[in-house]
């Protein structure tokens, strides 16, 4: 399943209320935008999902389970986080698939090179000279490996040039299409029409607008 | 002219004009070095003068317990000097002395037991001031760098908890990493011994009149103690300090 419920979340840093009070659903199987202006706390709502960061106060709940009742290794391989830029960690393709997958079969792995539109014969490539798009696939097909339910997108196609970020965007949408749940931090409104069937609004760290995205203002020119 | 072996008090008070000599150049020459060469002069005589007095009181009435206690003393100093260099480290004062204070316990605890080493204040004390500072050296390095590395490598590591690793395993590749780095120059003066430098012990036995081969047989003990302890330290530092990096839920703090 993996449905998410937020209930009453706040997260504090130096003093600062980043999060305030969130309490909202992610449906399963749908695609939910997480929009708002710079600084709004996109990032560090994301983060509490996987549970690299947990709330200060207030419940982060899967499928009715307190995220802190559940073992964090199992629930990080069940919720997988792509982050804005390739981050690397492998000296070669081969390996970086295998990081959190260490029996990653060779059919395998070009299996998931395919579903992230690179050819094959990039499983044999070393990570340095990887291009933007290229290293963003890799990191996409890297938490594929592992075999998640939900995947954590922050600003995935930002840091590429646009027709990278299309590209990888395509890619994307094929994949979610699929059913895996997802959840997307974006910037661009146009990305957020395309990808994504629900949206939260965040500004300075509270909920102002949730729903479909065809009724949230924000995405739609309502600013 | 013959000169003593070991100086008499009045050649100690001449190598001042050492100073002096120093003094004048830094001058000379605008450095702006004189008063901090004085300050330096000056606290390191103080210094050493007092130590020869513990030293002296320790040898004649505090027995071994006394050495001990010294060592202790040591041991925590030398656990706040290193433990500043892991400054952005929770607890790192702790865990640098837990480090310092292990890697002197083993190293002492094998010299001593396989009877190497003397158990008496005499030995003791200096011995373990060696092992307590090349310990403290290997520690402070080793957190210093392991906060470096948390700073530059962040994103590479909440990559790898991201994909379901332990703390342990997403930290594996830094460890490995700092644990060189901070390990090197014990294995470079390890390695260039005899070539390059005389070490202090094997100089100060030298001078005071002992055959070199009974000086060697000395230093041989010193370095192999001085690189077990530097290994030992590095580890233990890199042990406790990755644990204050991530929390219980394997977060990177
Ligand atoms: N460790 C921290 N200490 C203090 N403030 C922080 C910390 N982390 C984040 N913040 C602040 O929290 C706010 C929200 O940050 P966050 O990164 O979640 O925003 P965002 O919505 O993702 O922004 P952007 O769209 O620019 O990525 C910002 O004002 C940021 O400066
Ligand atoms: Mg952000």
């Amino acid at each position: 399943m993996s449905r998410f419920d937020l209930r009453e979340v706040c997260v504090r840093r130096e003093g600062h209320l980043i999060i305030d009070r969130v309490t909202a659903t992610i449906a399963p199987g749908r695609c939910t935008a997480l929009v708002g202006p710079s600084g709004a706390g996109k990032t560090t709502l994301l983060r509490l999902f996987n549970r690299l960061d947990d709330p200060s106060t207030g419940t982060v709940l899967l499928d009715g389970a307190p995220l802190d009742t559940l073992d964090v290794l199992a629930l990080r391989r069940r919720v997988g986080l792509v982050g804005q830029r390739p981050v690397l960690v492998s000296a070669s393709v081969r390996e970086e698939l295998r990081v959190g997958a260490p029996h990653l079969t060779d059919d395998e792995a070009l299996g998931l090179l395919k579903r992230v539109g690179l050819p094959a014969e990039f499983h044999e490539r070393p990570t340095e000279g990887l291009s933007g798009g290229e290293g963003q696939r890799v990191c996409l097909a890297r938490t594929l490996a592992v075999g998640p339910e939900v995947l954590l997108l922050d600003e995935p196609t930002s840091a590429l040039d646009p027709e990278a970020a299309a590209a990888v965007e395509d890619t994307l949408c094929a994949l979610l299409s699929g059913g895996l749940t997802a959840i997307l931090v974006s910037h661009s409104a146009a990305q957020v029409q395309r990808m994504a069937d629900d949206a939260l609004v965040l500004r300075k760290g509270q909920l102002v607008e949730s729903g479909p995205v065809a009724g949230v203002r924000y995405v739609n020119g309502g600013g | 002219m013959s000169s003593p072996a070991v100086p008499e008090w009045t050649g100690v008070a001449l190598s001042v004009s050492l100073v002096g000599l120093a003094v004048l150049i830094a001058w000379r020459q605008r450095l702006g070095l004189a008063r901090e060469i004085v300050i330096a002069g000056v606290r390191a005589g103080v210094q050493l003068f007092l130590v020869g007095a513990v030293l002296l009181f320790l040898f004649k009435h505090a027995g071994l317990p006394g050495g001990f206690a010294w060592l202790a003393v040591m041991v925590v100093i030398a656990g706040q000097v290193a433990g500043r260099r892991g400054k952005g480290l929770r607890h790192s004062r702790y865990v640098a002395t837990a480090a310092v204070a292990i890697a002197a316990a083993v190293t002492m605890g094998v010299l001593m037991a396989f009877g190497v080493i003397q158990t008496t204040p005499r030995v003791v004390v200096p011995v373990g001031g060696m092992v307590v500072s090349g310990s403290m050296a290997a520690t402070g390095v080793t957190l210093s760098r392991m906060v470096a590395e948390v700073r530059g490598q962040r994103a590479a590591i909440e990559a790898r908890l991201s994909l379901g690793l332990s703390a342990a395993a997403a930290f594996a590749p830094h460890r490995r990493e700092l644990l060189r780095t901070a390990l090197i120059p014990t294995l470079d003066s390890t390695k260039v011994v005899g070539l390059i430098s005389l070490p202090g012990a094997m100089t100060g036995l030298i001078l005071a009149g002992v055959s070199p081969e009974v000086a060697i047989r000395y230093q041989i003990v010193v370095m192999y103690m001085l690189l077990a302890a530097a290994v030992m330290a590095a580890l233990a530092a890199a042990e406790l300090g990755q644990r204050m990096l991530f929390t219980a839920a394997q977060q990177l703090r």
